[in-house]
């Protein structure tokens, strides 16, 4: 089984919601769906899902076209970022409720709610209805009722955005451990990278309908393919820097930083192509720099505008004049505001990106 | 190529040709009497009952002015009056209730006594009450007092009626306003009075021109009060109308049907405008949404 | 003397003590009610003991319970509750079966929708005077349009209003045609109340179209049905207007409800302290159902929340 789109999009009216959609999730898989509110993250869940219909494009659910289907026809589950559990019922009948349309007998379903009531701990809350259920319980049960019937795939809209943080800690790795056992591909919406990061095999950045990168958690964060998703993976935010290239010698290349400094920064061959008086934009994160007491050509000159302290590491906003950096510190290195520090960029940490946005090096 | 999704609860053209369909043939004894009143006398009459004819205004003159039979000449008819009495009687007891009331609900909506809920439920029971019970001291009293045909004695009797439904619409509105707004304003060193008319008043206009209007449909709908508690002099158009029906020699349907008519049009305005408000209004603010 | 003085401005200060605000700002209300209603209750409460009649100048006699005694073994008066109870209940069952399928109707959005409601929605803002004249005329046996296309079908003299059960019938479809909108209003407030989402999951999870309905928009709905029934009931209950304008109660009394016939008592036999005893009768009967209504309410407002 698998989960097929190809050049998916949704119109409303006059705005693309969606914007010619490729990609696919294999068996097994669980991808995620990454990105700001609005960027057409939800509206391509509810395309493979069927509650919308595509304007073009095709999906594909195990190979076959299911575009024009509507969604009791397609054989989905999914799991609403309301939970959607029908207040009338109790959690067992909730649970049970998808099955009902499957011609199973009264015993088989008994057995498949108890199923997935031991393996979501939910046998205590059985009888109760979600009005009298807590938070999390609902989120179990909302996952357990999409899970009891074996569908062609999984879906799940932003499915821990109403819990508050601990919980959600608690249930990502819950989640993550129930979509192990799912032979079926899985999408996951959410506008939570952590969530994202934690869970997915593979994550699609979504910006204004597009998908802006597919790859695995680790090369996302490591190797964004552009400034957007450099910008919008990591906490804290990746440092941009706009840039002109000044000189460069194979292995080492100056930048002149927009406010007048200077950097000098490692590169690899491919920059030294590139003509001096070009624009780029320095990319790098906060855990990448260092405050240095000492003027250090791999370095600027700063001021230490706000500190943060948040525990184990501390926070510091630091200015340029031009830009603001943060940089992530040990909690142990001693800051005051106002006081002027060099701030190093560490070698190979730094992401070099285009005039249009895409990466030119990635360390 | 382009596929068309219908939402969930939505429909398009289609579906509005259906409703309007049965819409119509719900609303076709409203539009039936529209049409009689536009029919001469002998169309009115006529059978089988007549959907095409030429139109006039006759009825509606006659409502107003008369054919005298000895001289000719047109002559006022009472229905001005009445028509007036009417706007008159309805507005000046909608009116005050709305004022009365507003402070009542306010003080049932922010101040809780004891006994909230009974002083409400006793409200409530007012409104609830067939009016023909309360009508047969009422009667009695207003006999008595010498306020029975006076403008003063049923303005106030329908002050009484209306502020029942003033005082739990208005409380609806009230309970929906976020009361931190007012604390914060007191904080603020706002006396009472300027909180509640600058800052309460304001924010429930809408409501309360609502209950306005609620009540002046309710009003000007009454007709038990008036039949037994108006004079000549104050007579109001249910009554006029029930008075014509009930006429000596055969009913004029055409001359009936064009009070009626001239009776719907305030009504129409305010189905229109208030039909947001309107589940609130004919329930008395007790169901919101 | 000081003292007094003291006590005066006192008087002031205890009127205007904050904790009184609250009693003070409903003080108009309730007084304008009970000169206007309570005042006059408790009058004919003491009528109800008397033997007055409004016409005459005979001084009237204390007669204990024997008005409520006679009221309660009056054949008549049980006659007429029942007739009130029949159409009460035709009435509301009707309104509910019309406001409900309404209701399923308009909970669509479909363009033009404002309008074609305000079609459905204007009967119950009408008089109820306008209404029985519309339906007089209606059942007018010569003209009307109903005598008429029925006429056409029987080829018989149609007189909807000749027998009693026509009569009763011509009451209650126009009080139904009147107040289905109203049942429809509830209906479709809970209707609308319904989050999409789970009409979306009830797709999603295959759930058929009756299935759909009893888990998902029922339960929505059931709670405005109830307050609808009770708030029909109690209005219905007191069914005056129509029934004079259309039949007047008759043929004979076959229409009279217990409004009418209190009406006939009070004001054209002027039996003033006995029609002032049933009249409490009835009081307490709206009494009852209003706190029921209030319960409802109250629980549907949990609901809600």
């Amino acid at each position: 089984m698998t989960i097929e789109l190809k050049k998916l999009t949704k119109r409303f009216g006059a705005l693309t919601a969606v914007d010619s959609v490729d990609l696919t999730v294999g068996d097994g898989e669980v991808l995620c769906l990454l990105g700001p509110s609005g960027c057409g993250k939800t509206t391509t869940l509810r395309m493979v899902a069927g509650l919308e219909l595509a304007s073009e494009g095709e999906v594909y659910l195990g190979g076959k076209n299911v575009s024009d289907r509507a969604a009791r026809d397609r054989n989905v589950a999914m799991s609403f970022q309301f939970y959607a559990l029908y207040p009338s019922l109790t959690v067992a009948e909730n649970l049970a409720f998808p099955l009902y349309g499957e011609g199973l007998s009264k015993t088989e379903i008994e057995v498949r709610v108890a199923r997935i009531s031991d393996t979501l701990q939910l046998g205590g809350i059985l009888n109760r209805t979600p009005g009298q259920l807590a938070e999390g319980e609902k989120q179990r049960v909302a996952v357990g009722r999409s899970i009891i019937r074996d569908p062609t795939c999984f879906l799940f809209d932003e499915p821990l955005s109403r819990l508050d943080v601990q919980l959600r800690e608690e249930m990502r790795g819950e989640i993550k451990l129930v979509l192990q056992d799912l032979s079926r591909p899985t999408v996951i919406v959410t506008h939570d990278q952590l969530e994202a990061l934690t869970m997915a095999d593979r994550i699609a950045v979504m910006r204004d309908g597009r998908i802006e990168q597919v790859d695995t958690p680790h090369n996302v964060f490591q190797r964004p393919k552009n400034l957007f998703v450099a910008g919008f993976i990591g906490t804290p935010q990746m440092n941009l820097l706009t840039a002109t290239l000044t000189a460069s010698n194979g292995a080492n290349a100056e930048f002149a930083i927009s406010g007048g400094q200077t950097i000098m920064i490692d590169v690899d061959p491919r920059i030294s192509e590139l003509s001096p008086g070009t624009d780029v934009t320095l990319g790098v994160r906060p855990r990448n720099l260092e405050i240095s007491n000492e003027p250090t050509p791999d370095g600027i000159s700063t001021t230490i505008d706000i500190v943060e302290p948040m525990g184990a590491e501390t926070l510091v906003h630091l200015s340029d004049g031009q830009h603001v950096l943060r940089l992530v510190t040990d909690w142990r290195v001693p800051l005051n505001e106002g006081d002027k520090v060099h701030t190093r960029f560490l070698p190979g940490t730094t992401h070099i990106f285009t005039a249009d946005e895409q990466v030119l090096r990635t360390p | 190529m382009v596929r068309k999704h219908r939402e969930i609860g939505k429909a398009g053209w289609g579906y509005t040709a259906t409703t309007s369909i049965i819409g119509f043939i719900y609303f076709f004894p409203v539009l039936w009497i529209i049409l009689t009143a536009f029919k001469t006398r002998t169309d009115a009459l006529a059978t089988p009952p007549k959907l095409f004819f030429t139109p006039t205004l006759d009825n509606f003159t006659s409502v107003f002015y008369r054919a005298s039979i000895t001289t000719g000449s047109s002559q006022a008819t009472d229905m001005g009056l009445y028509f007036f009495n009417s706007i008159f009687i309805a507005g000046t007891s909608v009116g005050l209730a709305l004022i009365v009331g507003t402070l009542a609900a306010y003080a049932f909506s922010r101040f809780p006594l004891r006994g909230n809920d009974t002083y409400l439920f006793i409200i409530l029971t007012t409104r609830m009450m067939p009016p023909i019970v309360v009508i047969i001291p009422i009667f009695l009293m207003f006999r008595l007092s010498g306020l029975a045909g006076t403008y003063w004695g049923i303005i106030l009797l329908y002050t009484a009626f209306n502020i029942p439904f003033s005082i739990w619409l208005i409380k609806s509105f009230f309970d929906e306003l976020n009361p931190e707004i007012e604390d914060a304003a007191r904080m603020d060193g706002s006396t009472e009075g300027r909180v509640f008319f600058g800052f309460c008043i304001p924010q429930i206009l809408a409501g309360l021109s609502a209950t306005f209007v609620f009540g002046l449909i309710l009003t000007w709908n009454e007709f038990l009060f008036a039949l037994l508690l108006t004079g000549v002099e104050t007579r109001t158009v249910p009554v006029a109308m029930a008075r014509t029906l009930g006429g000596e020699v055969g009913v004029d349907y055409g001359l009936l049907a064009a009070i009626v008519t001239l009776f719907l049009i305030p009504i129409f305005f305010v189905t229109f405008l208030l039909q947001n408000q309107l589940l609130r209004g004919v329930t008395f603010g007790t169901v919101k949404k | 003397m000081a003292n007094t003085a003291k006590t005066r401005s006192g008087f002031g200060a205890w009127l205007l003590d904050p904790k009184r605000r609250g009693a003070l700002l409903v003080a108009p209300a309730i007084t304008i009610l009970f000169v206007m209603n309570i005042f006059p209750l408790m009058w004919s409460f003491g009528l109800s003991f008397f033997n007055y009649k409004a016409s005459s100048l005979k001084v009237p006699t204390f007669k204990g319970f024997d008005n409520y005694g006679k009221v309660l073994t009056d054949e008549r008066v049980w006659e007429r509750f029942q007739t009130t109870a029949i159409i009460v209940s035709s009435s509301v069952i009707m309104q509910l079966i019309i406001g409900f399928l309404m209701a399923m109707m308009f909970a669509k959005v479909f363009p033009l929708r404002r309008i074609v409601l305000m079609l459905v929605l204007t009967p119950m803002m009408l008089s109820f005077v306008s209404v029985g004249v519309f339906f007089k005329l209606f059942y007018e046996p010569t003209f009307g349009i109903v005598s008429f296309v029925l006429n056409f079908f029987t080829e018989e003299r149609f007189v909807l209003l000749g027998s009693p059960e026509g009569a009763i019938l011509g009451i209650v479809i126009a009080d139904a045609w009147m107040w289905s909108p109203f049942v429809m209003l509830l209906v479709l407030a809970g209707l609308v109340s319904v989050p999409k989402y789970l009409y979306e999951a009830a797709e999603i999870d295959r759930a058929s179209k009756w299935r759909t309905f009893w888990t998902i928009t029922f339960p929505y709905i059931k709670s405005l049905l109830l307050l609808a029934v009770l708030f029909r009931t109690i209005e219905t209950f007191k069914l005056f207007d129509v029934v004079y304008i259309i039949t007047d109660g008759g043929p004979g009394s076959t229409t009279e409800t217990i409004a009418v016939y209190l009406y006939r008592t009070a004001f054209q036999f002027f039996k003033t302290s006995q029609s002032s005893a049933l009249a409490y009768i009835v009081l307490f009967i709206v009494i009852v159902l209003t706190n029921l209504y209030l319960y409802a309410v109250n629980r549907r407002e949990e609901e809600v929340e």
